[in-house]
């Protein structure tokens, strides 16, 4: 292996964990206001992917534009979960047995309801951009992977934007801190947990996709990014959007390495494993070993 | 205390009720039935079992496992390879059973020590990579799957008698454990960890080994199963269904209760068996629509409903005899 190739890897992982931060950042958010492991967010991968397909399938809308769109769409269908469903079960400050069961149970009426409308065949959007590359003297970039990419970090750049500058954003990062307090100065619970997971369901629909640029996907699509995404906020330290950031990168790096080694069929096996390692060697995440040094010193 | 009288009552009731059917099933395959009759009571029973072991880490300890597939597929994968190595049947079950304690211990020991959603996430992660490694493992046929040869007739009763023997050993073993301190110190994990662990319980070592307990009644089950069906592959022991199925059952019937998990599964066994002839894809949809509304309104399933009804019952009646 030669340089170049060391190089092209190297890239396409930091593409890849662009992407793959997008997918994680909204079960962040709301594990983070609501203490709840959002199990639906891969049926809502999956539903984004469908929704950017039928878009440009049906009326010829740009994926790129449908990614745009699909964030509204999404958010307000997050909102009326929120408010059909999980509002109505007990909160706790750490995941409950009826949480899980409820978005599992949601999880497995969208993955099923996918299977009646599109059935399970294999589908994939392609445009003329899906196999384009860009040249860079001996460096390739495919062309979707930079698309991808520069998506995903604009939408993550908008989401630290208003995490930072509105009120809605600082009674997030309120309430992910300390939710206690956050209500003693004024902030609603109910109604922030219910912006927020529309929030997360909007990322979720639109990592969907951004990823349905870049695979193809059927209604089981959702299930293995799943589990990418569970690595990567725990890498992450649950609640911590840097330490997502360094998760995707992580989990993307040792994802595109390992292809020199395993054969890719082996893939799930590698994010599994990094789970475990993860949990027994860095139970805080990465965000954790700052904090533990804040602590020291 | 008028409320005490009636649990208590339909605690008595419960327990007849248990005995009968005890009897009956032990009774019932010397009838006339047909092999397919005694199949579907076969298959129920197994369920039984992975049920009431799910519901010894669920239930009891609070600890929501997504694969338990993973011990199923394992103790059936380890039965059908030491059957066909010639080693006889019921050692078979004890291996199986042996494989899905330590695999058991390897999703336990990094997550148990964590609070938190550890457990649960790192449950669906495992029942997909193993699937993932069993589809390519080369030594039981891969994804093609694996065959068990064993010498002798077949006998349906045989097979029969042993589910039967396992599920009543699984329900004693869990009615055993509710009782224990073991079981209390579960079920104070599940209630508040923090005030478990300042009694003097060891939240990490009580998760752990009701999980083992619960991985070897499972892959024993897995082990009776492959063992009947004589043919296995990772899609369909390994199954994220079955996983589904292990989980649903005792929530339809009553997670954390001794019966609940009993009725789930006879429910589910014989619901499953129309539900998937009849929409093979449908079904999973039902199921997750099923979650939900459990979760929602009845969150102790049938045991609560029947918790419910009886006092209402006991109602009805007593106004009658005040009528008549």
């Amino acid at each position: 292996m030669n340089a170049a190739d060391l190089m092209n890897l190297v890239i396409s992982a930091f593409l890849l964990a662009g992407v793959y931060a997008a997918m994680s950042v909204g079960m962040t958010i709301i594990y983070g206001v609501m203490k709840i492991v959002n199990l639906a967010h891969a049926g809502f991968l999956m539903l984004g992917a469908y929704f950017v397909y039928e878009l440009y399938e049906r009326f010829g809308i740009d994926p790129l534009l449908g990614v745009v769109l699909a964030f509204p769409t999404f958010f307000l269908l997050g909102m009326t979960v929120h408010w059909l469903l999980v509002r109505r079960i007990p909160t706790s400050d750490q995941p409950t047995l009826p949480s899980l069961l409820l978005l599992f149970g949601l999880w497995l009426i969208l993955q099923n309801l996918a299977y009646l409308i599109w059935g399970n065949s294999d589908r994939s959007i392609l445009t003329p951009r899906t196999l384009s590359v860009f040249h860079l003297g001996r460096i390739t970039f495919p062309m979707v992977q930079l698309v991808v990419f520069g998506a995903a970090v604009a939408s993550l750049t908008g989401l630290e934007f208003v995490l930072h500058k509105t009120w809605f954003g600082k009674a997030v990062r309120a309430l992910m801190q300390n939710s206690e307090a956050g209500k003693i100065v004024g902030v609603k619970v109910e109604r922030t947990a219910r912006v927020s997971f529309g929030v997360g369901i909007a990322f979720a629909g639109a990592a969907g996709g951004l990823l349905a640029m870049m695979y193809s996907f059927s209604p089981d699509f959702g299930g293995l990014f799943l589990l990418r995404a569970f690595v990567i906020i725990v890498l992450g330290g649950l609640e911590s959007f840097t330490g997502i950031a360094i998760g995707a990168l992580i989990l993307a790096l040792v994802e595109t390495f390992s292809i020199l080694i395993l054969p890719a069929n082996y893939q799930p096996a590698i994010a599994f494993s990094l789970l475990v390692v993860a949990l027994v060697v860095l139970p805080q995440g990465v965000a954790g070993l700052w904090s533990r040094r804040r602590r020291l010193a | 205390m008028k409320a005490r009288q009636n649990i208590s009552g339909s605690r008595k009731i419960l327990s007849a009720l248990g005995e009968v059917v005890l009897a009956v099933l032990t009774l019932l395959p010397l009838g006339n039935l047909s092999p397919n009759t005694i199949r579907l009571l076969f298959v129920t029973l197994v369920w039984v079992t992975v049920s009431v072991a799910w519901n010894l880490v669920g239930g009891f300890g609070g600890q929501i496992s997504f694969g338990f597939a993973v011990f199923y597929g394992l103790g059936a994968y380890t039965a059908a390879l030491a059957i066909n190595g010639g080693i006889n049947p019921v050692l078979s079950f004890v291996l199986a059973a042996l494989v899905a304690m330590v695999a058991s211990l390897l999703v336990g020991l990094p997550t148990f020590r964590l609070r938190g959603p550890y457990f649960a996430i790192a449950t669906i992660g495992v029942s997909e990579a193993v699937r993932v490694l069993m589809t390519n493992f080369s030594l039981t046929g891969g994804a093609s799957g694996y065959r068990i040869m064993e010498k002798g007739v077949f006998r349906q009763l045989d097979h029969y008698y042993a589910a039967l023997i396992l599920a009543l050993l699984a329900v004693t073993v869990s009615i055993y454990i509710r009782r224990s301190g073991f079981g209390l110190a579960l079920v104070a994990i599940r209630e508040d960890e923090d005030a478990a662990s300042d009694l003097g319980v060891n939240p990490f070592r009580a998760k752990l080994l009701a999980h083992a307990i619960a991985a070897a009644l499972t892959g024993t089950a897995g082990g009776v199963y492959a063992r009947y069906a004589a043919f296995i592959h990772p899609q369909g022991v390994f199954a994220f269904n079955i996983g589904v199925a292990i989980l649903l059952m005792p929530i339809i019937g009553g997670v954390g209760t001794i019966w609940g998990p009993v009725i789930g599964a006879v429910v589910y066994g014989f619901v499953n068996e129309e539900l998937v002839a009849s929409f093979p894809q449908l079904h999973l949809l039902l199921y997750g629509t099923l979650l939900v509304l459990i979760v929602l309104f009845e969150p102790e399933g049938v045991v609560g409903l029947f918790r419910k009804g009886y006092p209402l019952l006991a109602r009805i009646r007593r106004a009658h005899a005040v009528h008549s």
